[in-house]
């Protein structure tokens, strides 16, 4: 507790050793204490942003988006009602154009409601400044994206950390937690690969890595296999499958049916308006990989049995 | 965070080595030359106070103003004058001789020599360092018997006599128009390094010799000026000022008729000129710091836009304004300091290899290093700041929609 603070001790009686008493009478003592405090609190994050509190993830009362083009002014979204509870697996599908993009900017907290109130995680983001915008996305929202997103030059094991990064996790916690994720994705021997060195679905991997990174309630995949082929495709989507079995909320952004099939909830948008909102019946994953995921290569690479593997991951996970 | 910003800028860094390098040059070029400047000064400063170390930093002369328009015979010295001078500040003179010298030539054998005489009192080793190699130098019944005894340098020796060791020797010398056989009783080695050699005359082929001062007083025992060591450096300001009013009072005259040369005086002259100069040079070179500042703005703003999907990428990971202002600051910064440190080894380096090429003691201050890097860095910081809020303000969706 630094040097200026050494000296007085405290005799308990009774035999007890003595302990030390930190002495705080002393101005830079005090200098200290303020200080610490002072970082605590910077370092500390407000409650609605670390913990979670509503069932109800998601709310959409009323959306409207407005894009003001000068002359013209473009209705984005009109007033869109949506409720997305805790650990659904939800596509939100339509042709582009029709308003899905726009929704997903405004799910991912990266754009702001013209109108309206969206209520994530119980807390209305709507009116939020854009820092604020900022720790909300780095702690309640993953994102997957269509082309991957990765810092590149960056390894796969610090484009993992780069969320923790900027939420001020410590060093040796950021490591072995994107070591964990990476190898939660099959990706455990590539973690120092550089996304370059990785293929398309490596790479998609590492992203949902990433977005698992602060445990976020919401995972965001904007057309995450628009850029794969089928085999990575299914892949990817079996992981999604495999996170939601695991209670994590998955809501995939596409235009394609047979990624939509892997969910449990199909939301179909045209025109900026929800055009139906069904239950769907998910896709079996292929009885090939036993455990959906982590087929691959790199998979057989983690030696105990999958299943104590599985336990293992999911008890450090979660 | 900020190892982490600092490690983010390194791999920026090295991911465009050619770019980087080119952006820096700015940079090392300003604080090379800012640093090469101000040391060359600093050396050159620091040789000249060792000069007039050498010479005798107490030093000073006295003598009848030049701008008296009319000099009369008593404005001239005489030595009882001198000696009634020691009598009276006595405790106060470390030495004091008649500053007479001569030339004329030496002849032994076939041999004939240029030489230079001074005259100098019996004490002078206390002021001036002279480094006897053989015999002795001159002593109280040399120069109070006006004996035509001299020390010589070795050099001097090896001209006239063609051996260093020449004690005992004795030559012809025309002093003053009389022919006169003089004798060697010393000869000391003279220690200068280039560049004293250079300014206070090196001597390879004349000679230069030590004589009783008592013998140079031709005409009519009267002399010009007088030579004064002060004994105490801290108060000597004082002793001359004095010493320059009993002088004047002493001949009828006013203080403001006699020149006072002091060393120090010399010297704060001297130093002053050069410290002007290195500033002046410096801060035109400080320019170039400028210029290699604009430098980085212009790569940066090159980088931001470059790194657009990037920026994108980090807001909507959770960065915020703050941490990408951050972190390119932080980039820039670095571009800029990695600029000096490298401009304060090119410019410390052309200094020291200089310095040795002339045989010299090169400074290089780390204060003037410290603050080369600190300020390059600032000028990172202040023209990365521009290019970094153009990229903490970049819209994430817009940004991550760039290709």
């Amino acid at each position: 507790m630094g040097f200026w603070n050494r000296g007085r001790t405290e005799d308990l009686g009774g035999g007890w050793p003595q302990r030390k008493v930190e002495a705080r009478e002393n101005g830079a003592g005090k200098l200290w204490d303020m200080w610490r405090k002072s970082l605590k609190k910077a370092l500390k994050f407000p409650e609605y942003i670390t913990e979670n509190v509503s069932e109800e993830l998601i709310r959409l009362e009323d959306l409207v988006k407005v894009y003001d083009t000068g002359a013209l002014k473009v209705l984005g979204l009109k007033r869109i009602n949506l409720t997305i509870h805790r650990g659904e697996f939800v596509a939100i599908m339509g042709q582009s154009g029709s308003g899905k993009s726009t929704l997903m900017n405004i799910l991912g907290c990266l754009d702001r409601p013209s109108m309206g109130h969206y209520y994530l995680d119980g807390v209305d983001v709507a009116a939020m400044n854009p820092d604020e915008l900022s720790l909300i996305r780095n702690r309640k929202i993953g994102f997957v994206f269509q082309s991957f997103n990765l810092i590149s030059r960056t390894s796969a094991l610090k484009n993992v950390e780069l969320p923790m990064t900027y939420a001020k996790r410590n060093k040796r916690f950021r490591e072995q937690r994107a070591r964990v994720l990476l190898e939660r994705v099959g990706l455990g021997k590539r973690a120092e690969h550089m996304p370059n060195e990785l293929s398309g679905g490596q790479r998609q991997r590492v992203a949902i890595a990433r977005a698992l990174a602060n445990e976020p309630p919401l995972l965001l995949a904007d057309e995450p296999t628009g850029n794969l082929d089928t085999a990575a495709s299914v892949e990817i989507m079996e992981l999604f499958s495999q996170l939601h079995k695991e209670g994590t909320t998955v809501v995939v952004v596409t235009h394609e049916e047979e990624i939509a099939a892997f969910t449990e909830r199909i939301i179909r948008f045209r025109d900026g308006e929800i055009v139906s909102d069904k239950p769907n019946v998910p896709r079996e994953p292929e009885p090939c990989g036993g455990e959906g995921f982590g087929a691959s290569e790199e998979g057989e690479a983690i030696g105990d049995t999958d299943s104590d593997r599985q336990k293992a991951l999911g008890d450090r996970l979660c | 965070m900020l190892i982490e910003n600092m490690r983010m800028a390194f791999s920026a860094i090295r991911a465009n080595k050619m770019r980087s390098f080119l952006t820096m040059l700015g940079i090392i070029i300003g604080i090379g030359s800012v640093i090469s400047i101000v040391s060359i000064g600093d050396t050159m400063r620091s040789m000249f106070e060792e000069l007039y170390r050498k010479i005798g930093i107490t030093q000073a002369y006295i003598a009848i103003g030049y701008w008296v328009d009319e000099w009369r015979e008593s404005d001239y010295f005489s030595l009882d004058e001198m000696e009634r001078i020691k009598e009276i500040f006595g405790d106060e003179i470390a030495y004091i001789d008649s500053d007479a010298s001569t030339s004329g030539d030496a002849v032994c054998a076939r041999t004939t020599v240029r030489f230079s005489y001074t005259g100098v009192d019996y004490n002078y080793q206390e002021v001036q360092p002279v480094n006897m190699v053989y015999g002795r130098f001159l002593n109280q019944g040399d120069v109070l018997g006006r004996r035509k005894n001299v020390v010589m340098d070795t050099v001097s020796a090896m001209n006239l006599f063609g051996v260093e060791n020449a004690v005992g020797e004795s030559f012809r010398a025309t002093i003053y128009g009389s022919v006169d056989d003089y004798t060697v009783v010393g000869v000391y080695r003279k220690d200068l390094n280039p560049f004293q050699a250079m300014m206070l005359g090196a001597n390879t082929e004349g000679g230069e010799a030590f004589v009783p001062y008592t013998l140079l007083t031709w005409p009519n025992d009267r002399f010009y000026d007088i030579r004064i060591f002060a004994r105490d450096e801290a108060t000597m300001d004082v002793f001359f000022d004095n010493l320059k009013s009993y002088v004047a009072r002493s001949k009828g005259r006013q203080p403001e008729d006699f020149r006072l040369v002091t060393a120090k005086a010399q010297m704060g002259e001297m130093d002053s000129i050069m410290g002007g100069l290195a500033t002046a040079v410096g801060s035109i070179a400080a320019i170039s710091l400028l210029v290699g500042g604009i430098g980085i703005m212009n790569i940066m703003l090159v980088s931001v836009t470059e790194r657009t999907r990037e920026i994108g990428i980090r807001k909507s990971l959770g960065a915020r304004t703050k941490d990408i202002m951050v972190q390119f600051l932080t980039e820039s910064a670095i571009l800029s300091a990695c600029g000096g440190l490298l401009g304060v080894l090119l410019g410390g380096g052309i200094v020291m290899m200089g310095g040795r090429m002339l045989g010299v003691q090169a400074i290089v201050k780390p204060g003037v290093v410290l603050l080369a890097v600190g300020f390059s860095a600032m000028v990172g910081i202040f023209f990365g700041m521009y290019p970094a809020s153009k990229a903490a303000k970049k819209d994430p969706i817009e940004a991550l929609r760039y290709e």
